[in-house]
């Protein structure tokens, strides 16, 4: 839509303004950075708001810059007209509050994301969006992992993992990062021998060790998520909440089913959350999460059965 | 020269900021750069037509401002018939000062570009290019934290809308009780609880506070309701959490080092042979019936007999599917 476009642009002008009102002067090549546009698009820009104004657009009236300045690429404003940067619109402020409150919901934000969220809520007010239950991450945990980041070291982990099995694990860790609504750990175990992403909120106890970190942090986000394969699973519409939050789901819904496409990264887990939901199972793709499913069933009824 | 869009509209915010008491329509048309003026020598029917274009544009540009975040403010004078004005207050539309630590504005930039490529994520964006507007470039601290990018749901970004706007809405809604149905809300807050999120509203039918689980909105959500039409209470009569459902406890089997979440909610309660026992409150026995389960053959349910069952039906049906029969 044509509306956005000059929506955005014109966000962008005045930002140029405000930054050029707050830092002084500044070569065009520092605005394309910093604006994450082209440098021509910046000249582009100055262009532009060197012929705005106010009515009668007589030269005192105009915005105006040093013109020797601008021939060497640098904007000089010297007058403003009185413009500076317009506030957040209603929904800017809640696209910027809901994201932070949802990165700090996750327990794995750093302390600066709680704090700059308080700042913007007192200045713009409550946005409609809040944080119920922010995921349980124990503070002195959380307090041990962020000083062993801090100072490269090692720590050993007490981990229940998917399956509710504890284990203790030495790991390098590496940095938090926050996944589909979920805090996590990643790091390198020296168990595993292998990049891992744990869960912040299974961890039951964290102590600094006196190793060093080697190690480099995995090149990818999320590393030992990855999916395995596809999955799809159809299931009546009251069976519904058992899939619609699997992470990168897409839902396809008719009158009477819902069909789940999810990619994979433990079939067991996958089998487990299937289970809650079995009476209003159609059917489940492929072989490799049917077995995994018929596997704990079976387990399930062996130790059930009377 | 024809003048762009954006430029009219930069000419528009100048000439409302520094009006002394207001603009009408026909001021503008007259002063500002980028409209189209009065042109005299033109018939009658042409004259019509585009003081018919310029009141569409003004009207979008209105819009555009109201978009940007540049509250207009109607000035109506008396004096002059019952016209309207328009005037910008600046000290109400400049962005507020927050003073961000380098770290702080190292999280508020990942916080823009949370939700990249969804709805609501254009406006983080926008909001970013305003809140760094009076960042020194470089300043952003590097911080041992990332995010992958989260999708938030079109309904929630048409809610948030409603929210500011106080504004009904209608959708279809799958309920776990009471099936699908179609229901018109004022809708009142979004909470965020876990990876779940949940809509608290004024159910105009039922005429009570009800939450909806924002995954179970199977339509779109349509603004229905004039703008302002409510207000938002301050206290929620029926609080501010996901609905509760029955409570119960459990005796729970557990096979050795198994089962630590359930252990974790629960109390030791002796043992049986190899298995340890666990005395487990649960607010939904959806929950706990699906936490045995999951544990394929690690958990077992001593009683309530009817869960017990309940389980052993569940891994029936689901050996059925698994072989598929179902």
């Amino acid at each position: 839509m044509a509306g956005d476009r000059a929506v955005g642009r014109v966000t962008r002008l005045l930002g140029i303004i405000e930054y050029l009102e707050t830092q002084g002067a500044t070569d065009f090549a520092e605005l394309a950075a910093h604006f994450g546009v082209s440098a021509a698009q910046i000249e582009k820009d100055v262009t532009l708001l060197w012929l705005s104004g106010r009515p009668g657009y007589s030269h005192e009236d105009l915005i105006d810059f040093d013109g020797f300045a601008f021939d060497d690429k640098v904007a000089d404003l010297t007058n403003a007209q009185g413009l500076r940067q317009v506030s957040y619109s209603p929904r800017e402020a809640a696209a910027l509050i809901g994201a932070l409150s949802a990165l700090v919901a996750t327990g794995a934000a750093p302390d600066a994301a709680s704090s700059a969220l308080g700042k913007l809520t007192t200045v713009v007010g409550s946005t409609g969006v809040e944080v119920v239950s922010a995921t349980e991450v124990d503070p002195a945990i959380r307090g041990s992992l962020d000083e062993s980041i801090a100072t490269r070291h090692a720590v050993e982990l007490t981990y229940v993992d998917a399956h509710q099995r504890r284990s203790v694990r030495v790991v390098e860790p590496h940095r938090l990062v926050a996944i589909d609504g979920a805090g996590y750990l990643e790091c390198y175990c020296l168990r595993a021998d292998d990049y891992r992403t744990l869960r912040l909120d299974r961890i039951e106890s964290a102590t600094a060790v006196d190793v060093m970190v080697t190690h480099p942090p995995a090149e990818k986000l999320g590393f030992s998520l990855d999916a395995g394969f596809a999955a799809t699973v159809r299931v009546a519409r009251a069976g519904r909440w058992a899939v619609e939050d699997l992470p990168s789901v897409e839902l396809e819904t008719t009158d009477a089913e819902v069909t789940a496409r999810f990619p994979v990264a433990d079939a067991d887990w996958a089998a487990g959350r299937l289970l809650a939901v079995a009476p209003h199972l159609r059917s489940v793709e492929p072989q490799e999460l049917r077995d995994a499913l018929a596997e704990r069933a079976a387990n399930v009824l062996a130790v059930h059965g009377d | 020269m024809a003048v762009s869009p954006e430029e009219r509209l930069l000419n528009l915010i100048i000439a409302l900021m520094h009006t002394r008491v207001r603009m009408t329509k026909d001021d503008i048309r007259a002063s500002v750069a980028g409209y189209d003026r009065v042109d005299d020598s033109a018939d009658e029917a042409t004259a019509k037509k585009r003081k018919a274009t310029f009141e569409r544009m003004f009207e979008r540009d209105k819009d555009t401002l109201r978009r940007l975040g540049i509250p207009v403010v109607t000035v109506r004078s008396q004096a002059h018939g019952d016209d309207i004005g328009y005037r910008i207050d600046p000290s109400q539309a400049t962005l507020p000062p927050i003073d961000f630590t380098p770290s702080e504005s190292a999280v508020v930039a990942l916080a823009a570009d949370y939700w990249r490529g969804a709805a609501l994520g254009a406006d983080a964006s926008l909001a970013w290019v305003k809140a760094s507007s009076r960042m020194a470039h470089g300043q952003a601290e590097e911080l041992p934290f990332a995010t992958a990018q989260a999708r938030l749901s079109d309904a929630a970004a048409a809610l948030v809308e409603a929210i500011q706007l106080r504004q009904a809405v209608t959708f279809e809604y799958a309920s776990a009780s009471s099936g699908d149905a179609t229901r018109t809300v004022q809708p009142w807050r979004i909470l965020l609880s876990g990876g779940a999120d949940y809509l608290v509203a004024f159910d105009v039918d039922r005429e009570a506070q009800r939450t909806f689980r924002l995954s179970r909105v199977t339509s779109t959500v349509k603004l229905t309701g004039l703008p302002g039409a409510y207000e938002i209470p301050t206290h929620f009569p029926g609080g501010l959490k996901p609905a509760g459902d029955t409570q119960g406890e459990a005796i729970v089997a557990l096979r050795p080092e198994a089962g630590h979440a359930l252990r974790n909610a629960g109390s030791h309660a002796g043992a049986d042979g190899d298995w340890d026992l666990v005395t487990v409150p649960y607010v939904h026995r959806d929950d706990l019936r699906g936490q045995v389960l999951a544990l394929g053959g690690a958990a077992r349910i001593v009683e309530p007999q009817d869960l017990r069952d309940e389980v052993a039906t569940y891994a029936a049906a689901a050996l059925e599917v698994a072989h598929g029969r179902g």
